[in-house]
């Protein structure tokens, strides 16, 4: 079973593969995008902190730990979980989902694998880039506890990235066009850049609960920067484990409810 | 092999009439009307056999097709394909069927067919010797060895469904089907398929369920048809017994040497069409053979064969009686009611 899978995944990585080297203009361009996108996501870090050493308790060197976070889950986002999810939207519209739910694999799978930007990895090597130069400008390196419980929360991280967009996805069965419902998420996202304790002085703190528990921004970059940084206190670090589990359950339960809500498209 | 019972699946839909007045109410009090795609039909299908459905725009005959195949869930009603449930979806039963669908591709656009029949494979767990084996036979009798390669998108409207039908039979299905499979396809390429599909059927004994607008697929392809109409079943046998009922009438086709009086044809039978030296006469049955050495003795005939009428008609013929036959059971409730409240 793990095994078909596993070699599904590889079929379907070789396609994408192949899509990115099929046309060789198009090659080019997205890695150039990619470069762009990437240095030019780190401009307002420096504008702040031009301006002051520390922001609410997080010094510059520290801030671009969370900034390479978000880095790297961006480059997770867009290199393999937008593109295959934004094709989804446009099978249902067009109900050629149709093709997806007739083959004998998990459908959710089948559609979560169809698409993978290979430019993207730069983003992912760029995170790890601004670790190295991050802790260089703390002066330590991360301890072994701390460097593994921050990769266990690029797992839940990813989890919890990837259930959102599947939540996200699950209400074009119903509504049809969530392209701007995408739009937000992808804006929504945005504000991760910045460690989850900036937002402490808006609106008596309740932005830093929304990005807590209702769109878990914080669990994402703030929380893996923070072991890294060895101060994640451990039940934060449980909770991040539990909770993504329980948006992944979630996410699969809406999914399939959805489905079996499909319509399809007249032909 | 396939059985069906009682099949409905009804589908609420919101409705509002025209104009931007209208569009603004329905944002507030939204109306519903139920709408019967399929309203209460019941058959079952042999292993092997051919079957066509048959019926005009929105008759239902998709949405059949879609609950058989496991996409849509029924309503109401049992549906059993292969001793499998469709709507559970399971693997064993997904492995067994294939829906191709001239409308919509399954082929991964910018990348050669070759790379979906192998993402395929993979699917359904093909092992690689028959892979080859079937991928070969394919490739063969659907004449698609250069196009396999190319990019689908460089592909034309046929080639690409030749390879549609392919990537769609890697798995070799046991029960395959088609929906309008030669949709914009000339004559010789829908030729091509009919043979393509009839030879898969025959060798190895998969069960086909068939809709098409083209008249010439079914006459071809299904001795079997089922006509649905309006989400209802109005006919379930064979074409030949089809055509009787609602055509008994033959064609006699009469080429002729030189023009002749349309009054001279009159007498033989019903003048369906007379022009540039050819008359088509329709004739009752049992009158053929009279018709005929009338026909022989009495005028320039250089050329005479008998037909049935066009399926299209029969068709056309059947639907317009099913249209009468519903208003009247309307206008029949219609004054059953106000007799009543009168």
């Amino acid at each position: 079973m793990l095994r078909r899978y596993l070699r599904l995944l590889g079929i379907q990585l070789k396609a994408s593969g192949l899509l990115a080297v099929q046309y060789r203009a198009d090659f080019f361009t997205e890695g150039l995008t990619s470069l762009f996108w990437t240095f030019t996501a780190l401009a307002p870090l420096f504008v702040v902190y031009g301006e002051r050493p520390v922001v609410e308790g997080w010094s510059f060197g520290e801030a671009l730990l969370v900034v390479g976070w978000f880095t790297l889950l961006q480059g997770i986002l867009e290199g393999a979980i937008n593109p295959s999810l934004t094709g989804v939207v446009e099978h249902i519209r067009k109900g050629t989902l149709d093709f997806v739910l007739l083959k004998p694999a998990d459908a959710q799978f089948l559609v979560s694998t169809q698409r993978f930007l290979p430019w993207r990895a730069f983003n992912v090597l760029t995170g790890l880039g601004l670790f190295v130069y991050a802790f260089s400008l703390i002066g330590r390196g991360p301890s072994l506890t701390g460097l593994l419980s921050s990769v266990l929360l690029l797992g839940t991280s990813t989890l919890l990235l990837y259930s959102l967009w599947i939540l996200t996805v699950s209400a074009a069965f119903f509504v049809v066009r969530v392209d701007n419902l995408t739009y937000l998420f992808t804006s929504i996202f945005d504000f991760a850049r910045w460690p989850s304790s900036v937002f402490q002085g808006v609106a008596k703190g309740a932005l830093t609960l929304v990005f807590t528990y209702v769109i878990p921004l914080a669990l994402m970059t703030t929380f893996p920067a923070e072991a890294m940084l060895g101060r994640l206190p451990l039940h934060a670090l449980a909770g991040a484990v539990v909770g993504s589990i329980v948006f992944a359950w979630l996410a699969r339960r809406v999914w399939l409810y959805s489905i079996g809500h499909y319509t399809s498209a007249s032909s | 092999m396939i059985s069906v019972r009682g099949l409905r699946k009804h589908y609420k839909v919101h409705k509002r009439p025209p104009g931007l007045k209208a569009a603004l109410r329905s944002l507030v009090h939204r109306s519903y009307t139920t709408v019967k795609a399929v309203d209460g039909i019941s058959f079952d299908i042999r292993p092997g056999e051919r079957v066509g459905f048959l019926g005009p725009n929105g008759a239902g005959k998709t949405t059949t097709l879609k609950v058989l195949s496991g996409l849509l869930h029924p309503s109401e009603g049992e549906v059993s394909v292969d001793g499998h449930v469709p709507r559970l979806r399971e693997e064993a039963f997904l492995k067994k069927i294939m829906l191709v669908m001239g409308q919509k591709q399954q082929l991964l656009w910018d990348l050669p067919p070759a790379e979906t029949f192998e993402l395929n494979r993979a699917i359904y767990d093909v092992p690689a010797a028959q892979y080859k084996q079937t991928l070969d036979e394919l490739v063969g009798l659907l004449d698609i060895g250069d196009l396999i390669t190319k990019p689908t998108r460089q592909l034309s409207l046929g080639e690409r469904m030749k390879c549609e039908l392919a990537a769609a039979l890697i798995h070799r299905p046991r029960v395959l089907f088609l929906d309008e499979p030669t949709i914009g396809l000339d004559v010789s390429m829908q030729a091509t398929m009919r043979t393509f599909i009839k030879e898969y059927n025959e060798k190895y004994g998969a069960t086909l369920i068939l809709t098409s607008h083209y008249m010439d697929d079914v006459a071809a392809l299904c001795p079997r048809v089922i006509v649905i109409d309006k989400g209802l079943l109005s006919y379930d046998g064979s074409l030949e017994a089809l055509v009787q009922r609602v055509r008994p009438e033959k064609r006699v086709v009469l080429r002729l040497a030189e023009e002749v009086d349309a009054a001279r044809l009159a007498p033989l039978g019903k003048v369906v069409t007379h022009e540039a030296g050819t008359a088509v006469l329709q004739v009752r049955q049992e009158a053929v053979n009279a018709t005929i050495s009338r026909a022989l003795s009495g005028l320039p005939v250089t050329d005479l064969t008998v037909e049935n009428a066009p399926l299209e008609e029969v068709m056309s013929e059947l639907f317009a009686e099913n249209k009468a036959r519903r208003a009247a059971e309307a206008s029949a409730e219609e004054a059953a009611r106000e007799s009543v409240s009168a």
